[in-house]
């Protein structure tokens, strides 16, 4: 099965090792993974903020980029919901919106296609913590996926998963807002914070680098000895 | 009160809700308790999304005939014996229930909540012809007292303040003597009000839904205050949104199902009243005279538009009980009468962008609101819809975010540049950063750091890395 | 009744119509067929004793008093209730179903006023004075724990609102699973051109309120406490 990796902007530049972990755990599930080098952004940062014109210019890009792939995966449940969002975006051109329609019937979020194309449960991994999960928003309630991290995360050995309480509730990243807004923003990743200070976990875990950068710079800020991990870091480790 | 409430700017109010650690820590509880009574009542009827799918159809197919409804409407309450009042404007309605209350000589006037009324300023209009209104929702009614506070919730109007302030209020106002507990509280209130409920010579209520087919006005309610307001004063006035109307009473029943649930969390409030005209021959209460008065106001703007569906809002504030952002700076920070999500949506609708343009950024687009809204107002997508006609249309943004964002779509569009941004990331950042983090950054993300740290770029992106991967490898 | 008037409607909904893109409809809007009813699903087939026993569960919910009686043994049951809250004053709806089930001696114990029967301007005053006020239901909502009452004439709407107690006689004929069947039912007689009263109360308990605090309180502008009385008349 071939596999067009879409690595996010976070993805590329800030977590590499995030994107690492994908393409050896995809290929260890026999997969082949490609990675279309003229990928840029989705264009959520100027969708959201109201810049449609921009952000169509970044859709069109990226329809074409992966006009030839059999399944797109990216590791973030917002930039995948992303792509989702095209058809919408490109309602008035018909054509355009055909090719929309068809990214988004292939495009997963990683666990995503773990578990619902790929039919895994298991990635084998072995990690030895106590930990918690932040459902990002985009995941849960744009692209509706609820439940595969958790199955994947039930299966790794030595995780102890403790919930997160208010586990439905956004950490404040929110793209721009995060910035625009930031007294606003600062109280709820502050919440979000004391939340995860409650389960007592040693590790925050989240699918989304924007909701991950975000917890992760107010624990670091407050000096908290709570360390981020993105999901497929944790599905890939052994230790 | 109108609409908008304060000058302060929003920057300002927002500061203002998140010092008040007692309006807030209240938000919160209140969330919490709306949220799960919410979850259950979701659960009990079954369901849910079916429900949902229905209550939005009906929304839908209602708007689209708004005016054949409404003249059904219109024909039906006349019909009834009561007249009907259609108003292009606040102040045509208001106009006209002041001739109303100058014929009638009313001195008193009894009124249930309605965020409508508020929304128009309609006390003011009674006032300007002498006569004394006085708010009966118990929440409203506190609220009056208490200096015209304007109400921070559309269901729970005096949610912001505790118990204590509410026995102060009480104490300075009306020489009430006994404890803050709420029984007590309210228990003075009621005695407070039976005497006026009983001398008011007019009784204003909203009207939840409007049944066009018979020229009913629907009340959903829990105190009673409605039915008082619609039993013993002579003469009745209901006043409505345009938008607030359904086609038959099997609607109806759909809508008061979900309107109840998504607000309280109730199967039925205590009360769903159905008024239909003045009273009949040989009845010995109820109103003799009817009179519903239905309110553009700016709503018939929305109509055509892609906002079209914020006028399905059924005002059960099941978005505001699961927002973020609302628990976090309380309602007033809206400056809006209607606080939250719908309120960041309606707000600049009804009032123009000028002095709302900064509500449809209050929100991280979590989509809570939008899973939340019983009629399925897709209200995150609305946010973002603000934010294209804030950019596109009203070209309020500023200069910098305009240019930024050129830029951005440049580089999205183009591999090469967008390669060289990310190449150039470390060394642009590297000025910026100790210890391997970034506590303080320059320009846009200054605003980052000043709540949190920012990672740093690696030195080899994924990209590089994936390149030379495949090198090794052939 | 004298038809009354309207001002403003054309204009107001020609200006919809333009706004809506399309000419004014006055006519030939039919219903969709909607695609889902869930509502009528609920309690569908329940039999009445399934439904007074979600309607006794609900009653836990809304603050509700319940009593059960046969037919023969409600006077004695009702005077039970009104010993147990105290009420003496009380004032009960004129309406043939209370000599139906043989309540001729209770209406006429003292302190008892028939709505309807005194000068027209002391009825409120009466009953705002009234310690209880007693009606029966017309239909009654399973589900939600629901009296519907349809007012008018001697059926005056102030009778189960003005006093500190309501009391409601619940003959098990009138029960029906959920608001939907009411609904229809009004519905219906609209649709034949029948006039329904202009007030229809569905009423759920007593009165309250949770605007201090969060905290609710039962007992606010309507009655404080509410009985319903359970009739078996099947």
């Amino acid at each position: 099965m071939k596999v067009s990796l879409f690595i996010t902007c976070l993805g590329d530049v800030f977590y590499p090792g995030v994107g690492k972990d994908v393409v050896e755990i995809l290929e260890r599930q026999g997969c082949e993974v490609e990675f279309p080098d003229a990928q840029t952004c989705c264009g959520q940062p100027a969708y959201n903020s109201g810049y449609h014109k921009e952000a169509k210019k970044a859709a069109k890009h990226m329809i074409k980029t992966f006009d030839s792939a059999e399944y797109v995966v990216a590791p973030s449940g917002s930039c995948a919901a992303m792509f989702r969002e095209y058809e919408h975006l490109l309602e008035d051109d018909p054509a355009w919106k055909e090719r929309a329609r068809e990214l988004r019937e292939k495009t997963y979020e990683f666990t995503q296609f773990l578990v619902r194309v790929l039919k895994v449960e298991s990635t084998g991994a072995v990690l030895h913590a106590n930990a918690t999960y932040h459902s990002s928003c985009h995941m849960s309630r744009l692209l509706r996926e609820t439940e595969a991290p958790f199955r994947l995360l039930s299966n790794v050995e030595g995780l102890t998963l403790h919930e997160l309480p208010n586990k439905n509730d956004c950490c404040g990243f929110g793209g721009t807002f995060a910035v625009k807004m930031g007294a606003i923003s600062e109280q709820m990743v502050e919440e979000k914070v004391e939340h995860v200070e409650e389960t007592g976990a040693e590790i925050l875990i989240g699918a989304d680098s924007g909701c991950l950068m975000n917890i992760g710079g107010r624990l670091q800020r407050g000096g908290k000895p709570v360390k981020i991990m993105h999901i497929a870091q944790v599905l890939n480790s052994r230790e | 009160m109108p609409m908008k409430i304060g000058e302060r700017s929003f920057d300002n109010r927002v500061k203002q809700g998140i010092d008040n650690t007692f309006m807030r820590d209240a938000v919160s509880s209140a969330q919490a308790r709306f949220q799960s009574n919410k979850a259950k009542a979701e659960e009990q009827l079954g369901h849910w999304e079916e429900w949902r799918e229905l209550s939005e159809e009906i929304r839908a197919h209602t708007l689209e005939n708004l005016d054949f409804y409404l003249e059904q409407l219109s024909e039906n309450v006349t019909k009834n014996g009561g007249h009907v009042f259609f108003a292009s404007t606040g102040e045509e309605a208001n106009d006209y229930v002041k001739k109303i209350a100058q014929e009638k000589k009313a001195k008193k006037v009894i009124k249930a909540k309605s965020m409508v009324t508020e929304e128009i300023s309609m006390n003011e209009a009674f006032e300007s012809v002498g006569c004394e209104v006085i708010e009966s929702d118990l929440g409203e009614y506190i609220l009056q007292l208490d200096d015209h506070d304007p109400p921070s919730h559309i269901v729970t109007p005096a949610l912001h303040k505790n118990k204590e302030q509410i026995r102060e209020t009480f104490a300075n106002l009306k020489g009430y003597e006994k404890t803050s507990k709420p029984e007590e509280l309210a228990q003075f209130a009621r005695e407070q009000l039976r005497e006026e409920f009983l001398t008011a010579d007019i009784g204003v209520t909203g009207c939840n839904f409007a049944v066009a087919e018979s020229g009913s006005v629907a009340l959903v309610t829990n105190e009673g205050n409605a039915r008082l307001s619609t039993t013993i004063p002579k003469t009745h006035i209901a006043v409505m949104g345009m938008e607030r109307i359904v086609p038959t009473w099997e609607e109806l029943e759909v809508l008061v199902t979900m309107l109840c649930r998504s607000a309280v969390g109730q199967k039925l409030t205590s009360y769903v009243t159905g008024l239909s005209g003045p009273r009949e021959e040989g009845d010995l209460d109820g109103p003799e005279e009817f009179h519903l008065v239905i309110v553009d106001n700016g709503r018939s703007n929305i109509l055509g538009t892609a906002f079209q569906s914020a006028l399905h809002c059924i005002r059960c504030a099941a978005c505001i009980n699961v927002c973020p952002v609302y628990r976090h700076v309380g309602g007033h920070s809206y400056g809006s009468i209607y606080p939250g999500p719908i309120g960041a949506v309606l707000t600049p609708l009804l009032e123009g962008y000028d002095d709302h343009k900064d509500l449809p950024y209050a929100s991280s687009l979590c989509a809570a609101c939008t899973d939340a809204c019983p009629v399925k107002i897709p209200l995150h997508e609305l946010l973002i819809e603000h934010r294209k006609v804030i950019t596109e249309q009203e070209k309020m943004t500023t200069l910098s975010e305009r240019f930024a964002m050129k830029g951005f779509g440049m580089l999205a569009s183009s591999p090469a540049l967008f390669h060289m941004a990310e190449q150039a990331a470390p060394a642009m950042m590297s000025p910026f950063t100790k210890n391997g983090k970034i506590e303080s950054g320059p320009g846009p993300l200054k605003d980052w750091t000043n709540v949190r740290d920012f990672p740093v770029p690696e030195k080899e992106s994924f990209r590089k890395w994936f390149q030379n991967r495949g090198k090794e490898e052939s | 009744m004298a038809k009354g008037t309207v001002q403003n409607q054309d204009a107001f909904l020609q200006n919809i119509a333009d706004k809506l893109g399309r000419e004014r409809r006055s006519e030939g809007v039919k219903r969709p067929q909607y695609k889902h009813s869930p509502q009528h699903d609920i309690l569908r087939g329940a039999t009445i004793k399934e439904m007074v026993e979600v309607l006794k569960e609900q009653c836990l919910a809304i603050h509700t008093d319940v009593k059960e009686s046969s037919k023969a043994d409600l006077e004695n049951v009702l005077e039970e209730v009104m010993k147990e809250y105290g009420a003496d004053k009380a004032v009960a709806w004129d309406d043939p179903r209370f000599t139906e089930y043989g309540l001729e001696s209770f209406l006429q114990r003292p302190n008892m006023t028939i709505w309807g029967s005194g000068p027209d301007e002391d009825n409120i005053r009466i009953t705002e004075q009234a310690e209880a006020g007693i009606t029966f239901a017309d239909y009654t909502l399973a589900e939600s724990g629901t009296v519907v009452l349809m007012n008018g004439g001697g059926r005056g709407q102030s009778v189960s609102l003005l006093p500190t107690y309501y009391i409601a006689i619940i003959p098990y004929s009138t029960i029906v699973p959920r608001i939907t069947q009411a609904a229809g039912e009004i519905h219906r007689r609209v649709e034949k051109g029948e006039r329904i009263p202009s007030c229809i109360n569905f009423i759920s308990g007593p009165s309250n309120s949770a605007d201090i605090e969060m905290n609710l309180v039962v007992g606010v502008h309507g009655p404080v406490r509410a009985c319903y009385i359970l009739v078996d008349d099947m």
